[in-house]
């Protein structure tokens, strides 16, 4: 479905992302893994187009979108949960939910909107409220929600659990495990390796700028390499 | 007292609502692009002249010259957006900075080619003058407060209930989250300088109407939207609207009360006192 081979990103000439090839397909949840600055957020940015890729090639559903800008890319069916939830912060909750469903013009955005409301009950009786006003992990959901309500064919998380504390965490990761059950593609970007190992079907570890590892979630987690780098055992 | 307070919050009013739509217009495209559009006095003011000419030399009825000149608002504003400001987008600020400038001076050099520089006077022939008690309203007075009106909802309403203007507010506050949620941010600036123009276009008429046009006059109109601006709260639609209001009606009893020699000054002592109080302006959030 998503496919990227050898990837390269750079910023003001800096390469950070130096030839990443990675493969999603359809109904499958996959993660990235490593460390802080290792290019896993770099290269989602650059599949969502909203850095330009300095190398290499990026298709979607056999369509190269490598050049293509950001709009386009999420009328392909890409959408984006983005790194510190960034949500319009003086706009409602039921304004942001409905920006995410800004490229839909089926009649069935209503009723997706009160689908994510019972799926996220506080965002039904937060409806009215400015987002900024929301906690960190209620922004979260709301998020996740938006990135929802574009009926996305694939979905990209960045850093969903970032800045939350423990407890939020978890649910965000139940919520992950929701979506992945109702048959969302989920490409995932996390440095919480466990939860993410956990959640996956298939993962990619980074470590500067490349792929070292890749395989079946549950062999990466049982890899010693893994295991002491960036599981803490 | 009573009478004369009530008489000037009137007139106060209409001067008010050009100062509203001017700020609109300022706040919607600082907000979108961070710029301050100097020129937007200047261009509002030639569609002022633009009405005055199509509605004298053209002989066309007022009330038709009045649309064209807000259709070539709009189309004015789209060029100044390509021309001017979409090549210095992700540059410097301060080469923005320096397009407006050049851009104000270009726009009054046209003015004063196109137009001259006798001041001009729009005809509306709208002479009836209503009285209620013992406040007197000429009615472009009252047709100049509705029209504001009215515009000034059509353009809540567009960006509140519409696709298009619920993007323009979120490009306004997230960028990046815009274009995730498939908005092409290319073509929002155009619209944001397409409405704003034709908002100011409407209050350089409005003026010309009331007043009169004369080169000069939009420039000092463009610092009164800004200080609006500054006294509502940057970046915040009620904000301006407030502001605006404040503005023209501090202004009218200032005239009406002291001198109107001295309006300019005691409008600009009361923005001071207000932002002393609230560095935030009236309707601004604290930082």
């Amino acid at each position: 479905m998503l496919s990227v081979r050898d990837l390269k990103v750079s910023y003001g000439g800096i390469e950070v992302v130096h030839g990443v090839s990675l493969d999603v397909a359809a109904g499958e949840c996959v993660a990235l893994i490593g460390a802080n600055g290792a290019g896993k957020s770099s290269t989602l940015k650059a599949i969502c187009g909203l850095v330009p890729a300095s190398g290499g090639s990026i298709s979607f559903e056999g369509n190269d979108i490598t050049r293509a800008s950001g709009h386009a890319i999420v009328r392909a069916g890409i959408t984006m949960c983005p790194e510190g939830r960034q949500v319009f912060p003086q706009m409602s909750v039921i304004q942001n939910l409905r920006m995410g469903a800004y490229t839909r013009t089926d009649p069935e955005q209503e009723a997706d909107l009160s689908r994510m409301m019972d799926m996220f009950p506080i965002l039904r009786e937060r409806q009215s409220q400015a987002a900024g006003k929301l906690s960190g992990g209620e922004q979260e959901m709301l998020a996740i929600a938006r990135a929802l309500m574009a009926r996305p064919r694939i979905c990209l998380f960045d850093e969903p659990s970032l800045g939350l504390a423990p407890k939020i965490v978890a649910s965000v990761f139940e919520t992950l495990a929701r979506i992945k059950a109702m048959g969302v593609t989920i490409l995932l970007v996390e440095q919480n390796s466990m939860m993410a190992l956990n959640l996956a079907d298939r993962a990619y570890l980074f470590e500067a700028g490349r792929i070292v590892m890749e395989g079946a979630a549950g062999a990466l987690k049982n890899h010693p390499d893994v295991m002491r780098a960036y599981l803490g055992h | 007292m009573l009478i004369e307070i009530l008489q000037q919050t009137i007139n106060g009013l209409a001067i008010g609502g050009v100062y509203v739509l001017i700020a609109l217009g300022l706040t919607t495209v600082f907000g979108i692009l961070g710029i301050a559009h100097f020129a937007h006095g200047s261009i509002s003011m030639f569609g002022g002249y633009l009405t005055y000419f199509l509605a004298t030399s053209q002989g066309l009825p007022v009330l038709a010259a009045i649309p064209v000149a807000l259709v070539a608002g709009i189309l004015l504003g789209m060029l100044v957006e390509i021309l001017a400001y979409r090549p210095v987008r992700n540059a410097n600020h301060i080469n923005a900075f320096i397009v407006a400038l050049g851009l104000t001076m270009m726009v009054e050099g046209i003015n004063l080619q196109l137009f001259g520089h006798e001041q001009v006077v729009i005809p509306t022939g709208l002479s009836r003058v209503f009285r209620l008690g013992g406040i007197t309203v000429p009615e472009l007075r009252l047709y100049v407060i509705v029209a504001a009106i009215v515009l000034v909802v059509a353009m809540m309403i567009f960006v509140e209930r519409t696709k298009t203007g619920q993007a323009i507010r979120a490009v306004a506050e997230n960028r990046d989250a815009a274009i995730l949620m498939g908005v092409n941010v290319r073509t929002i600036p155009l619209i944001v300088f397409g409405m704003s123009t034709a908002l100011g276009v409407a209050a350089g008429i409005m003026v010309g109407a009331l007043f009169a046009i004369a080169p000069g006059i939009g420039e000092g109109l463009v610092v009164k939207g800004f200080a609006v601006l500054i006294l509502g709260g940057l970046g915040s639609f009620p904000g301006a609207i407030l502001g605006g209001t404040v503005l023209g009606i501090t202004e009218s009893i200032a005239a009406g009360f002291i001198s109107s020699a001295y309006k300019d000054v005691i409008a600009f002592v009361v923005m001071i006192l207000v932002l002393l109080i609230r560095p935030q302006g009236l309707l601004g959030r604290a930082p």
